[in-house]
Order: structure tokens, then C-alpha cells, then sequence
């Protein structure tokens, strides 16, 4: 596994990047995107907080019935979590077992590599796809959650299908980009 | 293909997706999504995202997040050593004082945060350096906050817990309560060895002093009056009051499980504001960049972990496997302990999480066969996970020592917490004894 510091979550700096070019643009967009993404995960997360805060405190002060509140805080809940996804993944912090990477040569290693960030992104990409999928189904049959309160389902479904793609044009471009042959040495360390 | 070669497939797939080091939760979810289309109906495919979200929106699920950004807050607050301090301050007079300080320091923390490696930054970051210019022995001093860390997982509100008692379809609540018992008793034995160490430690050094040599920091005795006591409360209260107030909250019926952590997260940031005076962008934002990469990394995992058991339910895999253990009968105590080092050695390469929602389709079927009460086994679990914690490769508390204090030097790290495996290897045979350890409490509340 990653020596993931759990206690602040940021693992890697993300790695020089090229600002010319349209990858460097390309870049450049969805680090934006994804700083925009994450502030908006950090006020959903701590807004679910203060939702679940006040369904205690509506109960037990003022005598409010709760219906809205559990589904509120599981919307604001999933959509940070796919939302902060691509932010998440620009600094490698989806944890994964990199065992081998200490004893194999340069050039496999560099394969490896490689190959783990395809294998990630067909995944992505397809999950993205689907996720699509999904929320264009719950927009069109204007699909909501069984509960009285029933809310669209779209709105969760668009935070993981816009979190998804995001994810993928994140890993696309580390593939594009933080995997040239001239670096073969640093893998050696 | 019948469902046995089906399911070594299946295991062989995820063994070569993890190790080609592709991220745990999309290895997991391409495993799942390969075999959905090799082996499943093609519209089984069209329900994967609907599948992960309807797994995932589980109100128990999503107190994780708001539990780690009440550790996070907690975490980048001086309130680690803070605790600490006081609690030095007051058990000065106990021989080996200051070891016992840090594990209860780590306890306590543990509590209020529910992270082990933000336990062990938190309170190894003054409590570590303190220890050895006290003149305790490095890996002593690392091992010992390496080992209190791992508390982080079996107290309350403990992540781990969340997920096995989703993953089992247990009683949060009853699985908090049961995890209080065998905390203390490891709390215990982790402070009856510092103690033990110190001994040693203080006796050396007197022999050493005694025929001339240099005299030991070790040696010193401390003197702090009831004024210094008292006055070291003040800024360790809050957050005592705060680790109660959830407790009341939870256990008197006032909260829900969800509700204690979006009440604890609140009040976490609220009280930081006030004691620490910490409101400023420059405060907040390493908390919440903490929040979301533990949180997002974990629920992406809990995800995908969940589609993957999912898969090897459906294709009947997780109950082969369970009927095949079910089928070897195995007496009960060598199935428990042939399961326990499966953990361990899955341990060595998977952190917490996906070990439980991997593995609990196929291991607690014949566990509870077998008849073991499954709140206790996940107690058991935790305890043998927390070893994972502090021994190579993993080993993630290790790190984090090796990250606070660089000079202590790996080896000397890994040798100082061997002692603190063996300690836990032997609360899980004490918990086998006695298994009214983690089973008293639940069952007094709840009946």
C-alpha cells in the first residue's frame, strides 16, 4: 500500500506539469475544476453536519419531526464523495498496494505503472458511462427516493456521474502526462 | 465453469488487480464489472452505478466522513498534547508515569478522534520527544505510541466497527458498547508494560549511575504541585466534556449514530474555534483537506468493496467458500484461529476496510455456525487488525512514527512495538476466555 498519510490526506504533490500546449490547458482546467470540486465536498460534508446537528436539536428543543434530514445529509454525503474524487486522485490518494514497485527493474516498473493507470481509467470511464445512464433514466422517469419527502434522484446521480468524469479526465491526463520514458530512472527509487 | 473454478478465478483476478498496484477501489470494481460480464446476465451491467449508490447511501455508511472531520479538527488541534500534559502532570507520582500518561493520553484520544494514525501523530508528536529526553529508551517511546494509536479502531467511534457492523448486520450501538471493554483491558496491559519497561529501564540506569557512569535523564524525578494539576484542566475539559456529551447523546437514546457524528463534527469545529482559536482559512483548510482524502479514498473503497461482494454473492462464490469451511469442521476454536490468521495475513497487504467487506460473506457464515456470537468475533477482528497496524509491511502507525520522528530510525521503530503484538496476541486469547469482556456492557444496556 501507499504510505498514505491518513492524517492529512494529501499523499503526493502533484507532479510538474507542462502549462503549454492543450494538455497543459486541458490541465490546468481540471485542477481548477477539481480545487472548485473539493471546496464544494468540504461545505457539503460540514453542511451535513449541521443538518444532522439541527435534526437533534429540532427534535429534542422544539419538538420538529425529522423527515428531510437523513436524506439530505446521505445526498450532501455522496455527492462530496464523488465530487472530491479527481481532486482525491490528483495527488494519488486512492490507496493501492505498491508492493512490487520496489523490486521491479525501471522498465517493468514504468509498464506497471502504466498499465495500472489504464486499468483504472477503463474502469472510471465505464462507471462514468453508466452513471450517465442512470441519471438520465431518474431525469427522464423524474425518479425520486421512496421516503415522503421523496427528492429527484437526479440530483445524487448528477454528483456521480459529473464526479466520475471528472475522475477520468483526471486519470487520463496523469496518464498523458506523468508517465514519460525520459523518467525512467525515478522509478528505480 | 462451476462455481468453484469460478470463484478461484474470481480470487486470482483480484490477487493480479491489486498487486499491478491499480488503486484498491478500482480494482476491486474491475474484478466485479469483469466477472458481471463474463459470467452474469447483460443487464445485470445497466445496475452497477445504481448498485454502489444504493449501497452506499446508508445513513450508517456516511457517519464516516462526519467522523473524520471530527477527528481531522480534533487532530490538527494542540489538543493531543494538551491531553497529554495533563495527564502527566497528574500521574507523576506513578512509577513509569509518563508511559502510562501516553497511553491513556492515546486512549482518550482515540476516543474523541476515532483515527489510529491521527492518534498517533497527535500525541506522538510531543509525547514522543518528551519520553526521550526523560531518557526512555527511542523505540520504547515509538512503540508504545505506536501500539496506544491503534486504539483508534476499537474505541468508539470507530470506523472500523461502522463497516463490520454494515458488512455483518450488527448493532452499531451494541458493537461500540462491546468494543469499550477489550479497549481498557488493552489499555492495561500496554500501561502494565510501560511500566515493566520503565523499571527496567530506570534500574539500568542506576546501575549505571551507581558505578560511575553518566546519569540517566530517566533518573530525574519530577515535582508538580496541585496548583500545576489543576490548572492544566482547563483547556483538556472541553473536549472531555465533548467525548461524554456524544457518549450521553448516543447511549441515553437522544441521538442516533448518524446524528452523534454530525453533532460531534460540529461541536469539534466549535470547540477548536474557542479553545484554539482556530476559525482562519489557514486553520481550516489542512482539516478539511484531511477530511476528504481519508473520506473520499474510504467510501470510494467501501463502494467498490460492496459491488465486488455483491458479484461474488450473486455467482455464488462467498457461499461455496463459506460452505466449504462449514463442510471441513474444523472444532470451533482451531476454526476461529485458522480465520484470525487469514486476517492477519490479509493484514499485511489491505488496510481495514476492504479486509472486512471482502471477506465477512465467506467467513462469518461458518463463524456463526460454528457459534460464536458475531458482535464478539468482530471485536476479536479489530483487535487482530490493529496488529496490522503496527507490524511491517503495512504497518501504517509505524510510518507515521518514522514520519514525526525521522532519527528513531524504522528498525529501531518495528523493534519497539514487537513487544506490543505479542501484548495483543494476548488480549485475543484473554477475549477468547472471557469473552464477558466485550460482551458485558452491550448486553447490560441492551439487554
Amino acid at each position: 500500500m501507499h504510505e498514505t498519510d491518513f492524517t492529512d490526506g494529501a499523499v503526493a504533490p502533484v507532479a510538474d506539469i507542462p502549462r503549454t500546449g492543450i494538455l497543459g490547458i486541458l490541465q490546468a482546467a481540471v485542477t481548477a475544476l477539481n480545487g472548485v470540486m473539493a471546496v464544494l465536498s468540504a461545505i457539503a460534508i460540514t453542511g451535513a453536519g449541521f443538518v444532522l446537528t439541527w435534526e437533534v436539536m429540532g427534535r429534542y428543543i422544539f419538538s420538529i419531526a425529522s423527515d428531510w434530514q437523513d436524506e439530505l445529509s446521505t445526498f450532501l454525503l455522496i455527492g462530496a464523495t464523488f465530487a472530491s474524487a479527481a481532486w482525491i486522485q490528483a495527488r494519488r490518494g486512492h490507496v493501492g498496494i505498491d508492493a512490487l514497485s520496489h523490486i521491479l527493474p525501471p522498465g517493468v516498473e514504468w509498464a506497471r505503472r502504466v498499465l495500472a493507470d489504464v486499468a483504472s481509467l477503463a474502469f472510471c470511464l465505464f462507471f462514468s458511462w453508466k452513471s450517465w445512464e442512470l441519471l438520465l433514466e431518474a431525469w427522464e422517469e423524474g425518479q425520486t427516493t421512496p421516503s415522503a419527502w421523496s427528492p429527484p434522484l437526479w440530483i445524487p446521480y448528477s454528483c456521480m456521474a459529473l464526479g466520475m468524469t471528472l475522475l477520468s479526465l483526471q486519470i487520463l491526463l496523469q496518464l498523458l502526462l506523468h508517465h514519460p520514458r525520459r523518467n525512467l530512472g525515478t522509478y528505480a527509487v | 465453469m462451476s462455481t468453484l473454478q469460478i470463484g478461484l478465478w474470481y480470487g486470482a483476478a483480484t490477487f493480479a488487480a491489486l498487486f499491478s498496484g491499480i488503486p484498491i477501489a478500482f480494482a476491486l470494481g474491475l474484478v466485479a464489472v469483469a466477472f458481471m460480464m463474463g459470467f452474469m446476465p447483460a443487464a445485470s451491467l445497466d445496475t452497477v452505478t445504481q448498485n454502489v449508490y444504493e449501497e452506499l447511501s446508508s445513513i450508517t455508511l456516511l457517519t464516516i466522513p462526519l467522523f473524520i472531520l471530527k477527528g481531522a479538527a480534533i487532530g490538527k488541534s494542540r489538543a493531543g498534547k494538551d491531553l497529554y500534559d495533563a495527564l502527566h502532570v497528574w500521574l507523576h507520582r506513578v512509577p513509569g508515569g509518563l508511559g502510562v500518561a501516553v497511553v491513556l493520553a492515546c486512549g482518550l484520544f482515540a476516543a474523541m478522534a476515532g483515527s489510529s494514525p491521527a492518534t498517533c501523530s497527535a500525541i506522538g508528536s510531543s509525547g514522543i520527544p518528551e519520553m526521550r529526553r526523560r531518557g526512555y529508551s527511542p523505540g520504547f517511546a515509538a512503540g508504545l505510541v505506536a501500539a496506544g494509536g491503534t486504539l483508534g479502531i476499537l474505541l468508539p467511534p470507530s470506523i472500523v466497527l461502522i463497516l463490520y457492523a454494515v458488512a455483518a448486520e450488527q448493532s452499531l450501538g451494541r458493537l461500540f458498547l462491546a468494543g469499550l471493554g477489550p479497549g481498557i483491558l488493552l489499555i492495561g496491559l500496554f500501561a502494565a508494560y510501560a511500566v515493566f519497561a520503565w523499571r527496567k529501564e530506570y534500574g539500568a540506569a542506576l546501575a549505571v549511575a551507581a558505578t560511575g557512569g553518566p546519569s540517566s535523564a530517566i533518573l530525574i524525578q519530577d515535582t508538580y504541585t496541585m496548583r500545576d494539576r489543576f490548572s492544566a484542566l482547563p483547556r483538556v475539559m472541553p473536549f472531555l466534556v465533548l467525548l461524554s456529551g456524544v457518549m450521553i447523546a448516543l447511549y441515553g437514546g437522544i441521538a442516533t449514530p448518524s446524528e452523534t457524528a454530525g453533532l460531534g463534527a460540529v461541536l469539534a469545529l466549535v470547540l477548536i474555534a474557542v479553545v484554539y482559536r482556530a476559525y482562519t482559512p489557514k486553520d481550516l483548510i489542512p482539516i478539511f483537506q484531511g477530511t476528504l482524502g481519508e473520506s473520499g479514498m474510504l467510501l470510494m473503497i467501501i463502494g467498490m468493496s460492496l459491488l465486488y461482494s455483491y458479484v461474488m454473492s450473486y455467482l455464488h462464490i462467498s457461499q461455496g467458500a463459506a460452505s466449504w469451511i462449514v463442510g471441513l469442521q474444523l472444532s470451533k476454536y482451531l476454526l476461529l484461529a485458522a480465520i484470525l490468521v487469514l486476517v492477519v495475513v490479509l493484514g499485511f497487504f489491505l488496510p481495514p476496510v476492504s479486509i472486512i467487506l471482502m471477506t465477512a460473506p465467506i467467513i462469518l457464515p461458518p463463524l456463526k455456525a460454528a457459534g460464536f456470537d458475531l458482535i464478539w468475533f468482530g471485536i476479536v477482528m479489530c483487535v487482530v487488525m490493529e496488529m496490522g497496524l503496527i507490524h511491517p509491511p503495512v504497518g501504517l502507525n509505524i510510518f507515521v512514527i518514522n514520519r514525526i520522528a525521522p532519527d528513531i530510525g524504522l528498525g529501531a521503530v518495528i523493534r519497539g512495538t514487537i513487544p506490543f503484538v505479542l501484548l495483543m496476541i494476548l488480549a485475543v486469547v484473554i477475549l477468547a476466555l472471557v469473552p464477558g469482556i466485550a460482551m458485558w456492557l452491550p448486553n447490560l444496556v441492551y439487554g
